[in-house]
């Protein structure tokens, strides 16, 4: 028989058995709107945490042992010696150190046309750290040079992209400040600092002059609530301060992330520590994430599965109840193998059908279920516009796996009518 | 034509075998209608099976159309079935689901060798319903139509693919007196338009009609007059 032909019957069948075919269509459909649904949630959330916590796999942080074994071990002192080492660590791409600046520096002021955006009186003191520009030179936009600048010029400076979601969430309206207006380019912005000055009692230098530090990227490699500036400027500053030199700890950029727990292991038999705790967020927060979504895939499969079920006891009752009709097609001219792909492409059809729709469902709930969340939750930083991903593959396999399913449902009901003998089944 | 040469068929019940059919010989030539009668229970519809190829755990060879049954694979054999052999049954065996046109199609739609479109199907279909007189009720399902009105379509759908051959099972047994012998004037015209007919039936009238009447006692064919079968049928009643 054509495609043409099985189509057509297999449709003419469906028409028959209308509440029958609704009733599998319906149990699909919800199996496809779960399926959708809890996997579209769960890639979502996951988005959402990887904006919050977000996490390079081929990073290593290596910081200073905090148990001193470095005579005998080698290591102990982040130093350039201990930089070379480690970038001679088989794996390592790259290795960038950075230097927490134990020099104060503080904002006596806002940067010139922002007054409105700070406090009257407000003096900002500010974390910084100095880091390899190779480390943010992707995030680096034309025109924007990242390296210790010539006397008198302002000093380059990258901060973390969240804190702008931050000060706009959570900074700006507690100090009732103004929030930024959307599309802004803060790049380029300079801000009048002292350096030297401290607002922490016997913190301050005895030398403390005016500078000032000019934006020049945003970076997800920048400690949040910290401002990077170019590592030689921050040695410079130790130097002209008599502060230590060495780092206080070194990035390793690995070639794939495969290579992380070779590195790290590496790393600790030289005498180091590896900082985890972002890390170890990240990825608890994403295992976290993870198992749920699966618990509630696999759920939503079992839905699948139970559609499956239903499909075969309806199209099994189906075909015994219809055995007459089908010797009869077998006696117009249908083989015991068209017999068989009838009943398999109406339980496929109902099985598309129930996902298509299922799918549509899932949308719909997945767009009332952001509305609601959007209307109850706090603005918070990193809410996410939508608590739900769809990637293209997603609405595709909603729509196959309960085909699937149907179809292995249908599978003993079209054996079994395909086993209807005609000449006893029209006596 | 139909041809069968010593056709043996039994049906087995645990350790013991019942012969049905014991080295049946027929021939129905292009052109002949002939009535097989029978008590009931004497194979009569057996016998339909095995000529129209939907029962072929038999021994004996078969031909029709000039081909052997034997040998044909499942597919050769359906599609025998669809283009050279039209069924009609004595519960017409309607497909609920589908309108009397749709009915009439099913054959069309069931090759794969033509690759004639649904509409030419389509149209074909009510050509045919316009033959047996159901132009006007080409989309009733079959619950809406009269018991004749069904048969008429279950003969439009048995010659829709043009078959040289026409099998047909008590076609008027559940008809009353008047359709039925509508039913039995159309069998007649289709005989005497080159087809081959073969009418298992109880019904005096159709064996009336036939060119030829044949008995199936103890799994044997004979001839049969009218007379004789008459008496056979009403002893078989009686039964």
């Amino acid at each position: 028989m054509s495609a043409r032909g099985l189509l057509w019957i297999a449709r003419a069948r469906i028409r028959a058995d209308r509440r029958g075919a609704l009733l599998d269509a319906a149990a699909a459909c919800a199996g496809a709107a779960a399926l959708v649904f809890f996997l579209a949630l769960g890639m979502g959330v996951g988005n959402a945490a990887r904006r919050m916590f977000p996490s390079d796999a081929r990073l290593v942080e290596v910081v200073p042992s905090s148990v001193s074994l470095g005579g005998l071990l080698g290591g102990d002192a982040l130093d350039d010696r201990a930089l070379r080492r480690l970038e001679a660590l088989p794996g390592v791409e790259a290795a960038w150190p950075r230097v927490i600046l134990q020099v104060p520096i503080a904002a006596p002021e806002a940067p010139p046309g922002m007054a409105s955006s700070w406090p009257p009186g407000m003096t900002l003191q500010i974390p910084v750290v100095g880091i390899a520009p190779a480390m943010v030179r992707a995030d680096l936009e034309d025109g924007h040079a990242f390296e210790d600048p010539p006397p008198g010029k302002p000093i380059p400076v990258v901060l973390s992209r969240r804190l702008v979601e931050v000060y706009d969430k959570t900074i700006a309206p507690s100090w009732n400040l103004p929030r930024l207006p959307p599309g802004l380019t803060l790049l380029g912005l300079q801000m009048p600092v002292e350096i030297g000055r401290s607002i922490v009692p016997g913190k301050q230098e005895q030398k403390v002059y005016a500078s000032k530090v000019r934006l020049a990227a945003f970076s997800e490699r920048v400690p949040m609530y910290m401002m990077a500036i170019p590592l030689e400027t921050a040695r410079r500053l130790h130097a002209e301060y008599g502060k230590d030199g060495r780092f206080s700890q070194v990035t390793l950029l690995a070639r794939r992330p495969d290579d992380v727990p070779a590195i790290a292991a590496a790393v600790r038999q030289m005498g180091f520590n590896v900082d985890e705790g972002e890390r170890a967020a990240a990825e608890r927060i994403g295992a976290i994430i993870a198992v749920t979504t699966g618990a509630l895939a696999f759920l939503a499969v079992v839905m699948c599965v139970l559609a499956a079920l239903a499909i075969a006891r309806s199209l099994s009752a189906s075909v015994r109840g219809r055995s007459k009709e089908i010797a009869v097609l077998q006696a117009l001219g249908a083989t015991p193998s068209d017999v068989h792909r009838v009943v398999l492409l109406e339980g496929a059809m109902i099985g598309l059908a129930g996902g298509v729709l299922g799918t549509l469902v899932a949308f719909g709930l997945s767009f009332a279920a952001d509305r609601a969340a959007l209307g109850l939750l706090p603005d918070f930083p990193f809410r996410p516009e939508t608590f739900f991903a769809f990637p293209a593959w997603l609405p595709v396999l909603g729509v196959i796996v309960p085909a699937v399913a149907a179809v292995l449902g249908a599978l003993a009901p079209a054996a079994a009518a395909a086993r209807v003998e005609p000449a006893r089944t029209l006596t | 034509m139909i041809a069968l040469h010593g056709v043996e068929k039994s049906f087995r019940d645990g350790d013991r075998e019942h012969p049905v059919l014991r080295g049946v010989d027929l021939r129905v030539a292009a052109g002949e209608l002939v009535a097989i009668v029978g008590q009931s229970g004497s194979g009569k519809s057996t016998l339909l099976h095995v000529a129209g190829g939907l029962d072929r755990d038999y021994r004996g060879a078969v031909e029709i159309a000039g081909t052997p049954l034997a040998g044909l694979s499942a597919r050769e054999l359906a599609r025998l079935r669809n283009a050279t052999i039209g069924f009609v049954f004595q519960s017409f065996n309607l497909l609920p689901g589908l309108s009397a046109l749709e009915n009439v199609m099913l054959p069309g739609m069931l090759r794969d060798d033509t690759g004639e479109p649904p509409g030419a199907v389509r149209t074909r279909a009510a050509d045919a319903l316009v033959k047996v007189g159901l132009a006007a009720r080409a989309s009733a399902p079959p619950a809406r139509l009269s018991g004749g009105e069904r048969q008429r379509v279950a003969i439009a759908r048995a010659l829709f693919a043009r078959p040289r051959v026409l099998l047909a099972d008590e076609p008027t047994g559940n008809l009353d007196a008047a359709t039925g012998d509508e039913i039995i004037r159309m069998f007649v015209e289709l005989a005497a338009s080159g087809l081959s007919v073969l009418v298992v039936t109880h019904e005096e009238r159709v064996s009336r009609a036939a060119s030829r009447v044949l008995m199936l006692r103890d799994g044997r064919l004979a001839e049969s007059d009218a007379a004789t079968a008459a008496g056979e049928r009403g002893a078989g009643r009686l039964a």
